[in-house]
């Protein structure tokens, strides 16, 4: 599903990742631990195609991701993603942010989803008029909406207690029941180990935890 | 789209606010400076256009004040096959009572008959008629001083032209008393069957101080208008550009300022041409919506100046129908440049890079 082979990333001078390999399988439910500025979230954004690496190759859903004719389209196809802040859209409802990434409105997917995250009751609200576990799970319901074959979670559970905290990462572990791959970078060694493999990145290298 | 677009809007509402105060102002600047400089000249050009089709100032001069026509001419000129008036005029200007300047006209007796008498009659010599605006404001309603001479108000007429109906007429022969002179310009009707050219050469022909144009050509030449129309052109693209830099640039801050919106939706699988839509579609709504705003307002302006007491009568803007449609494209196309080039910047850019400066 996801093939990184000496991946290298700089930001400026400063060296981010050093040559990366790393092999993902689909329905997989990966975590990269490490500590803040180790490069995991920096390792997340170019396998999930939203960062370029400077040096390597990228294979995601059997194609190299630097001859993707249509990058955007094909993230909407086939990339979810979870960030740390949510992110939803400020002047949008829950369900309006929800549907953004899809062309269809008030599909049964959505409704669905809203269901299945138990945020119904809140789907006309906006963001800053609910909880930060709910705005996660709207956030979480976002990344589902294109029906994707990948989620990529960059510290999910960030800014929430222990108890979502675990909510989250026990709906994101359902998910790659359901064959969904689901990669996750967190710095909570405890969550992280519901994952099937944790990979620890420190000072830009990785390494299979065990 | 359009909803969220209107959700955008008012999600900033202070941003939007700025930009649509900044661009209703410039275009109502662009409406005014230009419109006011149009009317001065399309009243002006209606005044001489209503009593002749050629007209005859004294030659090589730049500005009808100066300009001295012998009279004389007069029975010389009407012997031309195919004139069928001559009338002479005198244009000048004086302060009357407490009005700083007032238009001041001497007329032959055949263009005297020629203005609208509301009330009174036409004057005789130590006479005048004055506009209507122009009498509205006078204290003394039976005489009036113009230089060292009192003349008898002996009638009150209407004009639709602002010059005219904001001044004093008198008739020629008491106006080249008061300016000096034998005419400012001959007026001259033709019979439009008649071969225009030709009767303008034979005037040419009559004096070498004098300088006959077709009344279109004089107004299409007169130094004036033209120095009065590039200024008004150059006044107004440098407050339209200020107005439309300003656009653009808060513009281009609001998209930079959004990097983090822009970036999520790119990670969301938003196309950019999809986001750079919904953004310059916010932009138009904004510039629709100060057009509107300043169209109104500037028509509403232009209306007032008319019956202001202070400009009596002589500020007549029009907003024509070109000036409108231009300042219209011009100021879509500005709010959708200042939007769709930083836009069009921030898609090359990874999506995460986006959401982190954004953040930052």
């Amino acid at each position: 599903m996801i093939h990184a082979s000496n991946i290298t990333h700089y930001y400026g001078d400063e060296l981010a990742l050093d040559n990366i390999n790393l092999e993902i399988n689909q329905g997989e439910f990966i975590c990269l631990v490490g500590e803040s500025g180790s490069g995991k979230s920096t390792l997340l954004s170019i396998l999930s195609t939203l960062l370029k690496p400077s040096h390597g190759q990228l294979e995601i859903c059997d194609m190299n991701s630097k001859k993707i004719a249509n990058i955007d389209q094909f993230r909407r196809e086939n990339i979810g993603f979870v960030f740390q802040f949510h992110y939803l859209i400020e002047y949008l409802t829950v369900l309006e942010n929800i549907e953004l990434a899809t062309d269809k409105q008030n599909s049964e997917h959505s409704k669905t989803l809203l269901h299945y995250l138990e945020i119904e009751n809140i789907q006309h609200k906006y963001p800053n008029e609910i909880s930060g576990g709910q705005r996660q799970r709207a956030a979480i319901a976002r990344a589902l909406a294109n029906q994707p074959k990948i989620i990529f979670a960059d510290e999910p559970t960030g800014n929430l207690d222990s108890k979502n905290s675990q909510k989250v990462f026990e709906l994101l572990k359902e998910l790659s029941s359901q064959n969904i791959t689901v990669v996750i970078a967190t710095h909570d060694a405890k969550l992280a180990q519901m994952a099937d493999k944790i990979y620890e990145v420190q000072d830009g290298t990785i390494s299979i935890h065990n | 789209m359009i909803s969220n677009s209107i959700k955008a809007l008012r999600q900033n509402k202070l941003k939007t606010m700025l930009i649509y105060a900044s661009l209703s102002f410039s275009i109502i600047a662009v409406f005014l400076i230009t419109a006011i400089s149009t009317g001065i000249i399309s009243m002006y050009s209606s005044m001489l256009k209503s009593d002749a089709h050629i007209i005859v100032t004294q030659a090589k001069i730049s500005d009808t004040f100066f300009s001295n026509v012998d009279v004389k001419l007069v029975p010389q000129i009407e012997k031309i096959d195919g004139v069928k008036k001559v009338s002479a005029f005198i244009v000048g200007a004086s302060p009357v009572e407490s009005l700083p300047i007032v238009a001041i006209y001497g007329a032959s007796s055949n263009k005297l008959e020629t203005y609208k008498l509301s009330s009174g009659t036409f004057p005789k010599e130590k006479e005048v008629i004055v506009g209507e605006a122009i009498f509205s404001q006078l204290e003394n309603k039976q005489k009036i001083t113009i230089g060292q001479d009192k003349f008898k108000i002996s009638g009150v007429f209407h004009s639709d032209v602002g010059f005219e109906n904001g001044g004093v007429v008198m008739p020629l022969s008491s106006a080249g008393k008061l300016f000096n002179k034998s005419s400012s310009m001959l007026l001259i009707d033709i019979d439009l069957s008649k071969d225009i050219d030709f009767i303008i050469a034979q005037i040419n022909a009559k004096s070498s101080d004098i300088e006959a144009k077709s009344t279109t050509s004089f107004i299409d030449n007169y130094n004036q208008f033209k120095i009065l129309d590039y200024s008004s052109y150059a006044i107004s693209s440098i407050a339209f550009l200020m107005g439309l830099l300003g656009i653009a640039s808060i513009m281009s801050i609001t998209v930079n300022e959004r990097k983090d919106e822009f970036g999520i939706m790119k990670a969301l699988g938003i196309s950019s041409s999809k986001i750079i839509g919904s953004l310059a579609l916010e932009s138009t709504i904004i510039a629709v919506f100060s057009y509107i705003t300043a169209l109104l307002f500037s028509t509403f302006i232009l209306f007032s100046i008319q019956y202001s007491k202070a400009l009596q009568g002589y500020i007549n803007g029009e907003i024509t129908l070109s000036l409108a449609l231009a300042v219209f494209i011009t100021t879509i196309l500005m709010a959708l440049l200042g939007t769709i080039i930083p836009s069009y910047k921030a898609s090359k850019i990874d999506p995460i890079v986006l959401i982190q400066r954004g953040q930052a």
